[in-house]
């Protein structure tokens, strides 16, 4: 039994590795390196992926790294492939964490003819079917509402499947946060809503977002239970995600969970030089102190199962390795061309659209139709 | 056929300065916000970050954060407490930060600012600008990429404007603070750095509603705003060398919009073209073509042409394809002279 609207955020790992409280006996040495490895794989590929853009192959990144226990944690306290996922744009590492193959993000974010969205949405917006984790909208909170129709029509059709909806401190501001966790509310809709607060919507601090002492309070408006989780502790995550998924599972209605973490890197490549514009180099340097990866290799040591420096080089230049692999593989199969355009617009293509489709082949073919 | 090469309007005789379309919009709030204590200036990343495209730098250093503020992530709170403060007395200038996420404050766009003067008959009014960059070209995907103005067109209560020039970016703006009514800014931002220009050491406005005559021509009236008039001119450049004569005409504003100079200029050249990046479906420029075939049916030796943006989202990798470039601007026109 795990308590809502706690004061301090629940914690099972302080930052050195030492138990707090009894660790569940799910956590085997096993388990833990899975999650260790998973983390690190997704820290490497934010990595990576600065480089691309770096070098040109893609145009916008906005990483995740000092948030993947907070990602990687609620991917593993969900059914995947079965629960419905409605995350947002910073979510690649959930994604990663739940199966979506780094090769279907890699080619999203290069836009490539290999990638399942078709070139269509900037990079960093993908959707994953078999996941069922739907298309990222970039327009923040707009997720929120639908959502809770999602939710709702599980409830309709008496599954039980839950529905997992993303978003971070700043899309709690938006009118459709509020619109759509009052709508499951009311509906008591088999919904998890869960906050990434990582205390920074680009340049707009937490205080600045909201008089409110946190987010998991405003649960208590919607009718719904909030819960406070230190989002940089991958067990606290695991153990709070998973005790409120099941309770929404059981017929309980929606619960709102903040895990409250900290994005290390800039908001994206926009926003390169975010200390020097609003945050300053110590609350960075703090935060990077309590590393969610670092934490855990902290318990793993605790627990006599450390992660040898060895063992973490060899992850990481496998990491460096697949995704070099997985960029020139996406590189190969080329970019969409102008067809791309007219397709999808609609289940089929109107008159007005297949003039245009004609007009725009002569144009590209030079005028051969 | 001679192409002449004046350009009336396009740089006003100034002794000013060189400088490019986003520090024009800058410089406007600057000066206004130093003209007029009720100006003040606010939303989503605009103090200490200076906005996502630096429009607002140092704007808050200079000003303090009673005037220039970080609004929560809400675009409904950003507009609707604007109309709040607007009648209640101050000129609030709202950034939304990028014009695709206009959406979640349409309801107070459309609602409040555009119909509070008409139902209240007048007592109330809400004098205010949103300022929000739009238009595509930056590889930014559809949301980042839209041209949404025909909806803001199409609310009665509204005026919209949407510069090229970084003169006009700052006249209009300043002329829109200093109106009374709520005015949507739209900053092509595809020529936030890229237009570069003079304007006036001294204080100016550019009346809303005045189109400028780019180039003077007698062979065909080619009429664009925005983001698309850099390809005007490139077009109009190629026709010339052409022995064409193309007449080039920017609205910067949208409502009210010039008719008498785009019928003046169409009736001496009996042929148009109409250019905007917007998809083609209720485009504003239908608007403008209904009204030249409305008043000026007599005088044309062609159909009005039309280049738009597809009735498709807006694509990320396809981005170039999708906008009307120089090409598709000429080919429409040479369409318009073999007709
Ligand atoms: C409706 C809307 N307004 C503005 C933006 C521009 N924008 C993109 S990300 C962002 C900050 C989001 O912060 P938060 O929700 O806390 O998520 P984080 O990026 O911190 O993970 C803003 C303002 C947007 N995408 N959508």
């Amino acid at each position: 039994m795990i308590q809502p609207f706690t004061p301090e955020p629940i914690r099972f790992v302080a930052e050195d590795g030492t138990p707090v409280q009894p660790l569940p006996e799910r956590y085997t040495p096993e388990v833990l390196r899975d999650l260790h490895r998973l983390m690190l794989q997704a820290r490497e590929f934010d990595r990576k992926l600065i480089t691309l853009l770096r070098q040109g192959r893609t145009t916008f990144y906005a990483q995740s790294s000092g948030m993947e226990a907070t990602q990687v944690g609620l991917a593993r306290s969900i059914r995947v492939g079965h629960d419905w996922v409605w995350p947002y744009y910073r979510d690649h590492t959930l994604g990663l964490a739940m199966g979506v193959p780094m090769a279907e993000l890699i080619s999203q974010c290069l836009g490539t003819n290999s990638d399942s969205c078709r070139g269509r949405q900037m990079p960093h917006h993908f959707a994953a079917q078999r996941q069922n984790f739907v298309s990222i909208s970039s327009s923040i909170a707009s997720q929120v509402p639908p959502a809770a129709g999602n939710a709702m029509a599980q409830k309709y059709l008496g599954v039980d499947e839950i529905t997992v909806c993303t978003f971070g401190d700043g899309a709690t501001s938006e009118g459709d946060w509020h619109a759509g966790m009052n709508m499951a509310g009311a509906a008591q809709a088999p919904a998890l809503f869960v906050c990434e607060n990582n205390q920074w919507a680009i340049s707009t601090s937490i205080r600045e977002q909201t008089a409110s002492e946190t987010i998991h309070i405003k649960a208590k408006a919607y009718g719904m239970p909030g819960y406070y989780v230190d989002g940089n502790d991958i067990i606290a995550v695991m153990e709070v995600c998973s005790f409120a998924a099941e309770q929404v599972r059981s017929g309980q209605g929606p619960a709102l969970v903040e895990c409250l973490t900290y994005r290390v890197g800039s908001h994206s490549n926009a926003d390169a030089d975010a200390e020097k514009h609003y945050r300053t180099r110590e609350e960075v340097d703090a935060w990077l102190a309590r590393d969610p990866i670092t934490r855990l290799e902290n318990l793993l040591a605790h627990l006599g199962h450390p992660v040898t420096a060895e063992e973490r080089a060899a992850l990481i230049a496998q990491t460096h390795r697949e995704v070099d692999e997985q960029v020139l593989a996406a590189e190969a199969t080329g970019q969409p061309d102008w067809r791309i355009m007219f397709e999808d617009v609609y289940a089929d293509l109107p008159d007005h659209l297949r003039q245009q489709e004609a007009f725009l082949r002569a144009e590209q073919t030079g005028g051969r139709a | 056929m001679t192409a002449t090469q004046t350009r009336p309007e396009a740089a006003p005789m100034t002794t000013g300065r060189t400088i490019n379309l986003i520090q024009a919009v800058t410089e406007a709030i600057a000066e206004e916000m130093e003209r007029d204590q009720r100006v003040v200036l606010f939303g989503e990343d605009v103090g200490a970050r200076g906005g996502v495209f630096m429009a607002t730098a140092g704007l808050q250093e200079r000003f303090g954060k009673h005037r220039v503020f970080d609004t929560p992530l809400s675009e409904a709170s950003i507009v609707g407490a604007a109309v709040g403060m607007a009648v209640r007395g101050l000129r609030p200038i709202a950034e939304i930060q990028f014009a695709d996420y206009m959406g979640p404050g349409f309801d107070q766009i459309i609602s409040q600012a555009a119909k509070i003067r008409y139902r209240s008959a007048g007592q109330f009014t809400a004098p205010m600008v949103i300022r929000t960059p739009s238009g595509g070209g930056v590889k930014g995907g559809h949301h980042h990429s839209q041209s949404p103005e025909s909806y803001y067109t199409h609310t009665p209560g509204l005026k919209v404007v949407m510069p090229s020039t970084p003169y006009d970016a700052k006249g209009l703006l300043k002329a829109a603070l200093r109106g009374e009514d709520p005015v949507i800014y739209f900053e092509p931002k595809r020529l936030y750095r890229a237009a570069k220009g003079e304007v006036p050491d001294h204080d100016y406005v550019v009346k809303l509603g005045e189109a400028a005559v780019r180039r003077e021509g007698s062979d065909l009236s080619l009429i664009g705003y925005g983001g698309v008039m850099p390809d005007l001119e490139k077009a109009a450049d190629a026709l010339a060398a052409e022995g064409v004569s193309v007449e080039v005409i920017d609205l910067r504003s949208l409502v009210p919009w010039d008719r008498d100079r785009v019928l003046t200029s169409v009736q001496k050249t009996g042929r148009a073209v109409l250019v905007s990046e917007a998809p083609r479906i209720s485009n504003f420029m239908g608007e403008v073509a209904y009204v030249i075939q409305e008043q000026a049916f007599d005088y044309l030796t062609a159909p009005v042409g039309q280049v738009a943006g597809f009735d498709t989202p807006y694509p990320y990798v396809q981005d170039k394809v999708y906008l009307p470039g120089a090409n598709r601007i000429v080919a429409a026109c040479v369409q318009a002279l073999n007709y």
